[in-house]
């Protein structure tokens, strides 16, 4: 039940996804929060924004980024204020600015995505190819490479999620422990998978 | 604290789930429910969905690959014609494509030699196919090339056909042209008008080459719409024109109309004799009888130019449409030997 008000939110809030994430991360001095700062951040845009849609989105984004930060802190979540970075919002439109790329034309797009697909492990590659260009059914796919459609199922939601990361993000915020060696090592951690 | 990863993998399940082909109004149910549980979900979910939706342009990019096969990494030539990646086929490949090649290029003779009144300018079977065809005014012209595939030339166009074993290249160099492809995954199929190059694999579609603008019209299948760079120098953008799209390619872009198939097939009605118009400017619709009559509409005055038309009409019947013109709108009608002058009354 896709509504207009998530087009929106889609097109005018997770479009910032990039310069959101590059302001968390200069701000934030835990690394392993940011997903979650990110995710609570989009959830009470998305609660304000479904009462009363702000003119200025980006705007609104960063502000509702910077109050979020300042309870947290305020809650003592975080220990020291001290390697907190600069709330201020001057730099983030320059940061933007810097990388227009969900406005460079759809060649760029499809060059972005090209390269969101190739940094897929070998076989979640195969199947998101098998799955969203020949359209083949999930359990056609199986088929195909004679796996489980199981098997199936974790590929693709596995490609989603990096898609996802590099598509809006351009970097993966996939910190933990489980997930840095997947982004960093990953054709490595998948060969050893797939030998299963 | 990692809550939020979970409700990622959690988002990301349902989308799979839901893409599996077995998905019941029941899950769409729990889907709804689990989506109105918190907003950390429901903003997660279109996260995931967008970037999923975003992927299939990816179908983009395997125009003119074969199919079966998922490309090495790096194997996309955003850049570059997509016709080069053809030449990765196996050498068995190729011998299948040659004599398959070969065995069209006899029967196209022969349908050639039935059709008749194809002008046929050059055929040199010199390792490679190359042909070219003429319509005249008023004349359409459906012969069969070299690969199996078929084209229908509109009224007073023109086109060279070349033929290789790892490319099918039709130039358009005039008028417009419907064409009917036979799939060969080995060998894109890629009509060039006006420096945009249109790409398909098996499909139907036409394209059309004005002074201003080259129109595609989808009725089957896919193609990909490549542009060169504009004059500034920037890329433009690589259009996917699914069945019903109808592509205007100009100067300023690429505008793209989504239609029902029906629709868009309305474009091509000149293959069976006839122009359809639907609140078409006469200016607009003099334009087209003229592509297809020798005797030509001119438009005396901005008047006339702007009345608005709508119906079919034969294009060989010319005389018909000015006289309906003349009794249902304030149109008088000056008939000359070579023209027919439109003025406003």
């Amino acid at each position: 039940m896709p509504t207009d008000f998530d087009d929106w939110f889609v097109r005018e809030i997770l479009a910032h996804e990039r310069p959101l994430t590059q302001y968390l991360q200069r701000c934030w001095p835990h690394r392993d929060e940011w997903h979650d700062l990110r995710q609570e951040i989009y959830a009470r845009v998305y609660e304000a924004a479904a009462h009363n849609r702000p003119v200025a989105p980006k705007a609104f984004l960063f502000a509702s980024a910077r109050h979020l930060m300042t309870d947290r802190a305020r809650r003592g979540r975080v220990v020291s204020i001290e390697p907190m970075g600069d709330f201020e919002l001057s730099n983030v439109y320059l940061v933007d600015e810097v990388s227009p790329e969900r406005w460079a034309g759809a060649r760029q797009a499809l060059k972005r995505l090209a390269e969101a697909f190739d940094r897929l492990p070998d076989r979640c590659r195969e199947v998101v190819w098998l799955r969203r260009v020949e359209e083949l059914p999930q359990k056609d796919v199986a088929q195909r490479l004679g796996i489980s459609g199981k098997t199936v199922e974790k590929h693709l939601a596995k490609g989603m999620r990096l898609i996802a990361d590099h598509l809006h993000g351009g970097e993966p915020l996939h910190m933990d422990a489980e997930h840095a060696r997947m982004t960093t090592d990953e054709d490595d951690g998948h060969a050893r998978q797939q030998a299963d | 604290m990692h809550d939020s990863r979970q409700i990622e993998q959690a988002a990301a399940e349902w989308l799979v789930r839901r893409d599996r082909g077995d998905w019941s109004a029941r899950d769409q149910q729990a889907l709804d429910d689990w989506l109105r549980a918190a907003s950390r979900h429901r903003v997660e979910f279109l996260r995931l969905q967008a970037a999923w939706q975003e992927t299939g342009r990816l179908q983009a990019l395997a125009a003119g690959l074969p199919a079966g096969a998922v490309p090495p990494r790096q194997a996309w030539s955003l850049g570059l014609p997509v016709a080069r990646m053809a030449h990765a086929r196996s050498d068995a490949a190729t011998h299948v494509a040659r004599a398959r090649g070969w065995r069209h290029a006899l029967a196209a003779s022969a349908a050639l030699a039935v059709v008749g009144s194809a002008i046929w300018i050059g055929w040199q079977l010199t390792g490679r196919n190359e042909a070219s065809y003429a319509s005249g005014v008023g004349q359409l012209e459906t012969v069969t090339l070299a690969d199996g595939s078929t084209a229908t030339f509109s009224s007073d166009s023109r086109a060279r056909v070349r033929m290789s074993r790892g490319e099918r290249d039709v130039e358009l160099l005039q008028g417009e042209a419907y064409f009917d492809v036979a799939h060969d995954a080995g060998r894109p199929f890629v009509v060039t008008a006006d420096g945009r190059r249109v790409i398909a694999v098996g499909t139907r579609f036409s394209v059309r080459r004005d002074p201003q603008e080259v129109r595609v019209v989808v009725t089957e299948g896919k193609v990909r719409l490549d542009s060169p760079p504009g004059a500034d120098g920037r890329a433009t953008p690589v259009s996917l024109l699914p069945a019903g799209s109808v592509a205007s390619a100009g100067r300023n872009g690429v505008l793209v109309r989504s239609l029902p198939v029906a629709e868009a097939e309305r474009y091509l009605e000149w293959r069976s004799g006839f122009l359809t118009f639907d609140d078409t400017s006469l200016a607009t619709a003099a334009a087209e009888f003229n592509r297809f009559n020798a005797r030509k509409l001119e438009l005396a005055d901005a008047g006339v130019a702007e009345l608005r038309v709508g119906g079919n009409f034969r294009w060989a019947n010319v005389d018909s449409f000015v006289k309906l013109l003349e009794l249902g709108f304030p149109v008088r009608a000056e008939r000359l030997a070579d023209r027919i002058v439109l003025h406003s009354r």
